[in-house]
């Protein structure tokens, strides 16, 4: 049978009087009659359930109009007044919408406090008496998740999550409709679908999408149309009888549930009514073809594992054990290395990233929700939230706004009993490890045997086949010589007997060997051949890197070695752009190496010449500065750029810093003394400091007093420094009159020192009004400058 | 209206080097530009929030409890037939330009250039995503949303940031001005998006138009298109 639900709610009270600004649940207690009246018309009109004027009824909304305390009241009514339209078949279901808020670190909401403001408004909408409830219109998973958490906690009714998608098909947030609702069926929602925002052509794709991945019941409640703004009035211009023909199509892919939001009336449900009426419930055969696979999702994005789905790989490294200075920054609340680990594993080709707190004589469970709340900001790999913490647990899966991994659940009771309602809660799927309470299972029938007790367990617990993964136990090859091919046999044994996704955490294999690598690396190999899905690895590692490519290859998931050829290919590119001719000569090497930027390269260019007895001044001049004169001239002919002007100075630095170390009594006669400045007001630095940087290691000595800096100041550093120049930089129109006042105080306090100026806003007819001696526009033209004018004076 | 921080979305390298002096130059060390890109997701932490205000296009005033009225030609041109306007603040913060201003002192120029200009397309990705959320919320009442524009951009006064960031209620995010009107922090802007009922606003390809490098004064601008 096919449900209708009714159509929008605020257009028929603004028909019915309510003032524009004007709470719309306050009619609950103020007008019920009217309340009433409007869901008569909807029953009248044909829908079998309909829903409560508290769409709005939650402590956060109701604080706009001073009525934050009369949340149950105001519900309860809402019920009341429902009821009153009702027949024996007609349901109730709780309206519930967002909170007008985000979620931290999304938004300034904390998820803690969320749920108790959905907990009360449910709470009171099951006190009263509604059939269901329907959580509505939300933008954010993270929002949904508290929401339908609370409500889980709040009644034993069926509960209806329905998202608000863009036309990109995705919410504002990023969350598309297959990951919803992966989320959303594994923390037990009753129905799961979509409204308001779209009109029913662009929500079809939509619900396709959602009854791909899910098998619960599609609710779907479309806008009438896109909005218009005609006469300052909001109007959704899709008749009756076109939303009627979209609601067969809509039926047609999946939805069991159908009503109308925005700009939705009696007339269009009754229409919808007349069209589906009829109609039976589709067959969907897309969600049988996800078979034994298990889902793993982030906010925005969906992997699945499984026999049929390309190996992923769950990055190992956001782990302490071992690794002091990541367990210091751990302890230290500092989260930016496990963020650099999170990049550079997804980089290395990770799809997946482990996470592990497990720094002793911390809070865990503090330390797991900032790592989790960092990572699902800066990440959309799907997560692994590894820890034997009930309360680390707890603390990570509350925070994520996805479906996580749960590494591990053993067959030992206190885990058991501690982590399986954790995940049933959660919605999150468990590694299965095989150990029990009597030891470590050496071999591959008795690994089943346990992992057997786990899936029971598990089940008994709640939770669904489409919630495991199997670790196949790898212990050490170097203590047990069957250790590997037992791994193998478990592999197989799964994967035939069982069916579920596989995983395993490789490294330990090769315990105690030499050249772990290559033992990783073809154990690797050998456990994807035996029905290895998701190894848990170090993506770094090359040789792993290397025979996973291969591996993909062979195992059919890259298509003909498209991606094996384009990475392995002999002769791209880049090889071939490298220059064929570097000169031999030292001093010539160096002035290329300047030139090329090879910081790196430069240092022990010079350590060379200088053993081999060239004087350093040969090096300074015919080396390092001509190669600067050469880039500033390429520079501006537009032969270069300035990042690469840049690249030039830092290796000019690395070559006096290594002469100097080499050479303490070696001095660079310098071309003259510079004081820079960004002046009062202004608080922007980098031409400044480029042109710090470009004078610097041109042969000036820089006095750069930094930004914002005062005209006293300026002229004081002058007076004291001798300074042959001042060069002095402003950004904004709004500080840039600061340039005239310090060139004026500077003649005024008798300073011989030349004026160059430069920034943004300026121009060479402003610097000469200003009685600037001259302008730059860049900084190798104020390299340029500063040594005519030096030369000059 | 809501605090979001909006979780930043892939940078386009392109703008990077723009931003940075590169432009179109296609033979410079990669390893470099994607450092300055990590560095960012790392260091950037983009908080926006913002206020909706009617607009009396009659008069060029946002209606706001102290109400703001408008002098500047070609934002009034703008927001002609604008009847709502947004005012926007955004931040990703001082991390990022902290991290520019060690890499001077420590000599790796190239790396403060580069992360620096990195710091501003994040900027634009995040005021991109804000204006995103933007326009789905006005688009459910039947506004269109008008791209943004900033207190700057074609001629409007940066004088006026006080007001503007006072509007956006700027100070939730600790974002604020300086006596001489720049933003603090530096990667940060405000702006305003009007709200116009008419789906094919002409100001909209007015926007464009006129804000774009030829048009610009700053004609050393690093990034200048032309």
């Amino acid at each position: 049978m096919i449900y209708i639900f009714d159509g929008a709610m605020g257009t028929m009270l603004q028909d019915a009087g309510l003032p524009t600004g004007a709470c719309p649940e306050l009619w609950n207690i103020e007008r019920p009659s009217a309340i009433t009246a409007i869901h008569k018309r909807y029953i009248d009109s044909g829908a079998d359930i309909i829903e409560t004027n508290t769409f709005g009824a939650n402590r956060i909304k109701l604080t706009h109009y001073g009525l934050q305390d009369k949340v149950a009241l105001l519900n309860s009514a809402a019920v009341s007044a429902a009821r009153a339209a009702c027949g024996l078949d007609t349901k109730v279901a709780g309206s519930v919408g967002p909170t007008g808020k985000l979620i931290a670190p999304l938004g300034d909401l904390t998820f803690d406090y969320a749920y108790e403001v959905f907990f009360e408004q449910i709470t009171a909408l099951h006190s009263a008496g509604v059939d269901m409830i329907l959580i509505e219109t939300i933008i954010d998973i993270q929002e949904m998740r508290a929401a339908l958490l609370a409500a889980k906690s709040a009644t034993d009714k069926p509960i209806i999550c329905q998202m608000s998608f863009g036309a990109d098909g995705r919410t504002v947030t990023g969350t598309d409709p297959v990951t919803a609702a992966i989320i959303l069926e594994a923390m037990g929602a009753d129905i799961i679908g979509a409204n308001c925002s779209l009109g029913p052509a662009q929500l079809l794709p939509i619900v396709q999408k959602i009854a791909s991945a899910t098998k619960c019941p599609i609710s779907i409640q479309p806008n009438a149309g896109m909005p218009k703004l005609i006469n300052k009035q909001t109007v959704f211009p899709m008749t009756p009888a076109e939303i009627g023909i979209w609601a067969a199509q809509l039926v047609s892919a999946g939805a069991r549930y159908i009503g109308g939001c925005c700009g939705t009336t009696p007339e269009h449900i009754k229409a919808i009514k007349e069209a589906v009426q009829n109609l039976s419930v589709p067959l969907l055969p897309n969600i049988q073809q996800l078979g034994k696979a298990t889902a793993l999702t982030s906010r925005s994005k969906t992997i699945y594992l499984g026999a049929g789905y390309p190996t992923a790989i769950i990055g190992e490294r956001i782990n302490p054990t071992g690794r002091k200075q990541l367990a210091a920054d751990i302890k230290a609340g500092q989260f930016m290395s496990v963020k650099k680990e999170a990049l550079a594993q997804l980089r290395a080709g990770a799809h997946i990233l482990d996470v592990n707190m497990g720094v002793p004589g911390i809070n865990q469970a503090a330390a797991m929700q900032h790592a989790i709340q960092e990572l699902s900001m800066l990440v959309d790999a799907p997560l692994v939230i590894d820890t034997t913490d009930p309360e680390a647990l707890e603390a990570g899966l509350r925070a994520y706004p996805g479906r996580a991994l749960i590494n591990s659940v053993s067959a030992e009771p206190e885990r058991l009993a501690a982590f399986l309602p954790l995940a049933k809660k959660y919605g999150a799927a468990i590694l299965c490890l095989p150990i029990a309470p009597d030891g470590v299972p050496n071999t591959a029938q008795e690994r089943l045997t346990i992992t057997r007790r786990i899936i029971a367990a598990a089940l008994e617990a709640g939770l669904r086949p489409q919630d495991f993964v199997l670790d196949a136990l790898v212990l050490t090859a170097a203590a047990d010589a069957k250790a590997g091919a037992q791994v193998l046999t478990t592999l197989k044994l799964y994967r035939e007997q069982l069916g579920y996704p596989t995983t395993m955490g490789l490294s330990n294999i090769s315990f105690g060997l030499p050249r772990r690598d290559i033992i990783n690396a073809t154990f690797c190999a050998m456990a994807l051949a035996s029905g290895l899905d998701a190894p848990i690895l170090n993506p770094y590692d090359s040789i792993m890197q290397d025979t996973l490519a291969a591996s993909a290859a062979l195992l059919g998931n890259d298509a003909n070695g498209r991606a094996y050829s384009m990475h392995y290919a002999p002769n791209s590119p880049l090889q071939q752009s490298v220059s064929a001719s570097a000169p031999t000569n030292i001093v010539e090497q160096i002035r290329y190496a300047v030139i090329s930027g090879e910081k790196e390269a430069v240092i022990p260019l010079i350590q060379q010449a200088l053993t081999e007895g060239i004087h350093s001044t040969t090096i300074t001049e015919e080396g390092l500065t001509a190669a600067m004169n050469e880039v500033g001239i390429a520079f501006g002919s537009g032969h270069c750029f300035l990042p690469q002007v840049l690249l030039s100075a830092e290796t000019m630095r690395a070559a006096f810093i290594t002469i100097k170390q080499i050479l303490p009594a070696h001095t660079i006669i310098s071309l003259g003394t510079v004081v820079l400045a960004t002046v009062k007001g202004d608080i922007h630095d980098l031409g400044k400091n480029i042109v710090a940087a470009l004078l610097e290691n041109s042969g000036f000595t820089v006095i750069d007093l930094g930004k914002d800096v005062s005209t006293e100041t300026i002229v004081q550093a002058a007076i004291t420094h001798h300074a042959d120049i001042v060069g002095l930089c402003a950004l904004m129109t709004t500080t840039m009159t600061q340039i005239d006042h310090t060139i004026a105080a500077l003649k005024a306090a008798g300073s011989k020192s030349k004026t160059i100026v430069g920034g943004a806003v300026l121009t060479a007819e402003y610097a000469t009004d200003a009685g600037a001696d001259a302008y730059a526009e860049n900084g190798v033209e104020a390299v340029t400058i500063a040594k005519k004018l030096t030369l000059a004076k | 209206m809501p605090i979001y921080n909006p979780a930043l979305k892939p940078l386009n390298m392109s703008e990077i080097k723009r931003y940075s002096g590169l432009d179109q130059y296609t033979d410079f060390p990669a390893h470099l530009l994607d450092n300055s890109c990590t560095e960012s997701y790392l260091l950037a932490q983009p908080q926006a929030t913002w206020q909706i205000y009617d607009y009396d296009a009659s008069t060029a005033t946002i209606m706001g409890s102290q109400p703001l009225t408008l002098q500047a030609p070609k934002i009034i041109n703008y927001l002609s037939g604008a009847a709502r306007v947004v005012v926007v603040a955004l931040t990703i913060g001082p991390k990022l330009e902290n991290k520019v201003s060690d890499y001077f002192i420590s000599g790796e120029y190239t790396s403060g250039l580069l992360l620096d200009a990195a710091g501003t397309a994040a900027v634009e990705v995040a005021a991109d995503q804000v204006c995103e959320f933007i326009k789905r919320q006005a688009a459910q009442q039947g506004y269109l949303s008008l791209p943004r524009f900033s207190p700057g951009y074609g001629n409007w006064d940066i004088t006026v940031q006080p007001l503007i960031l006072k509007l956006a209620n700027a100070h939730e995010i600790n974002l604020t001005a300086t006596d001489s009107c720049m933003l603090l922090p530096r990667k940060s802007i405000t702006a305003v998006i009007g709200l116009t009922a008419n789906q094919n606003d002409s100001s909209v390809g007015y926007m464009y138009q006129d804000t774009t490098c030829p048009q610009c004064p700053q004609i050393n601008c690093l990034a200048r298109k032309d």
